[in-house]
């Protein structure tokens, strides 16, 4: 496989110049007129107040480790079958096919761990109880 | 329930008179007036006594009538369970309007008095959060009341439109 | 070919690159997705499939940082009028206004009410007025336009590049309402 790398580098170059010259245009032609209201935060012509910062749910950084760990599991699995034919023409086919059983099998290793400890759903179910449950009195009920 | 029986009944248990308003062609609703030191005790017991049991408040406005000097708070009942409905008025004085919130009984009449007070300006003892609800909040004034004079701008917004004459004359 | 328009310096010209800025310009009017009453539904119908806005290259916008023009559609209250006037000063320039229908031209039907702004042109500089209690699509289009016959007649360049005199905004509020 030959690439022209001339050919890239051109192509690079003209579109860095291309966008270069669509936001100078648009710079010379534009009206600019700053002015504090139009720089104001936007909410439906109500005025903002507070902060716009919130706290997010934390289960999204367990669901975020999980997929990154899956995903480069399977973006590192992919180049190995495309090549798995021509390693198979080679006589390699069976030590190919060992290695990714085998890294395969470390990932499942990891998916069981994570699949029992509850991670992959999103609502944790309720430990059993441990210990004797706690009467409430009647008569705290009542009163 | 008869309406003529349902006010007899809130007579009774009310112990004063009740004014009773009925057209004999059977134009409009036939209507009863509790004075005002009364109002919260006999929404109570229309919603509570057993013979009335009014569970749906289905609305509850005001009038302003600066005739009688009073505005007219006016409400609108239902009950689904025994299927009957009346109309439950009572009178406030107009020059310092007080009435006691019904919204304990009815949650729904916290909205219809809020509204009430933005437009007649009737004070509501009681209520849990009065202020207006239509008009923005420092509008100055009861729209509603007869005697409302639509001030000049607000907020440098004129509220009358040049007539076309004067325009076309600028 | 160069358009000569009358302004209040005296006259100035509307050049071939004006006319080819206007063209584009006038050619993509983006409204901001705006309405308060039933204007607002004749608003969406000319969006819709029959009398299509698309076709002219509107597009509607919710935010007024990428809109165009402002569709006053429906009767006004005063409790709206700082909102409008607030989504209005976050248009960016060029900006243009229509008033849509008599409520939102001299506050319509609800003249006399206490709650309503008699006319959108009382809180902000209104460029197309189109009567009509709601106007049909067909007269919403027709005040689109317009709006794009004004476009046509601008003096782009010199507009952009400050050198006329603004368009009188007499209604800039004084405090923050």
């Amino acid at each position: 496989m030959e690439i022209n790398l001339a050919v890239v580098f051109a192509f690079l170059v003209v579109s860095g110049l291309a966008l270069f010259v669509f936001l100078l245009v648009g710079r010379l032609i534009r009206p600019q007129k700053f002015d504090p209201v139009k720089a104001s935060t936007y909410e439906c012509g109500e005025r903002p107040f507070g902060q716009a910062w919130f706290s997010f749910n934390n289960r999204f950084y367990v669901i975020a480790l999980v997929f990154i760990v899956f995903d480069v599991e399977v973006v590192l699995t992919v180049p190995a079958v495309v090549v798995f034919r021509r390693l198979l023409e080679q006589g390699l086919g069976w030590l190919a096919f060992l290695e990714i059983v085998v890294f395969l099998g470390i990932l499942l290793v990891a998916l069981i761990y994570a699949w029992s400890r509850g991670d992959l759903s999103w609502v944790k179910a309720l430990q059993a109880p441990t210990c004797a449950p706690v009467e409430v009195g009647d008569k705290e009920r009542q009163s | 329930m008869e309406a003529v029986e349902i006010k007899n009944l809130l007579q009774q248990q009310l112990g004063v008179d009740i004014e009773w308003c009925s057209d004999e062609n059977g134009v409009g609703d036939p209507f009863a007036v509790v004075p005002a030191e009364k109002w919260l005790e006999a929404c109570r017991l229309a919603r509570g006594h057993e013979q009335l049991q009014f569970d749906y408040l289905r609305a509850l406005t005001g009038t302003d009538r600066p005739e009688q000097e009073v505005i007219e708070v006016v409400a609108h009942l239902f009950s689904y369970r025994l299927r009957h409905p009346f109309v439950l008025k009572t009178r406030a004085q107009r020059t310092q309007p007080v009435l006691d919130s019904i919204s304990a009984v009815w949650p729904a009449a916290e909205w219809y008095e809020r509204e009430i007070f933005d437009l007649l300006g009737v004070d509501f003892r009681g209520h849990r959060d009065l202020r207006r609800i239509m008009m923005p909040d420092d509008w100055p004034g009861h729209p509603l009341r007869k005697d409302y004079q639509q001030p000049d701008d607000y907020h440098g917004i004129p509220t009358s439109r040049p007539r076309a004459e004067e325009q076309a004359n600028d | 070919m160069t358009h000569i328009e009358r302004g209040p310096e005296g006259g100035y010209a509307v050049g071939p690159l004006d006319r080819l800025f206007n063209l584009a310009r006038k050619h993509s009017l983006w409204y901001l997705l705006f309405g308060t009453a039933c204007c607002a539904i004749e608003l969406m119908q000319t969006g819709g499939p029959r009398a299509d806005a698309d076709r002219f290259g509107m597009m509607f916008r919710s935010t007024p940082r990428q809109a165009d023009v402002l569709i006053l559609a429906g009767t006004i209250t005063y409790k709206m009028a700082s909102r409008i006037r607030l989504l209005y000063d976050q248009m960016s320039e060029p900006k243009y206004v229509i008033a849509m229908g008599s409520c939102a031209s001299t506050g319509g039907l609800f003249q006399k009410s206490y709650s309503v702004v008699n006319g959108g042109d009382l809180f902000l500089p209104v460029d197309v007025y189109i009567p009509g209690c709601p106007p049909r699509p067909e007269s919403l289009v027709e005040g689109l336009m317009t709006v794009q016959r004004l476009i046509e007649k601008e003096p782009w360049l010199k507009k952009a590049w400050g050198k006329l005199p603004e368009r009188s905004d007499p209604h800039l509020p004084k405090e923050n309402v």
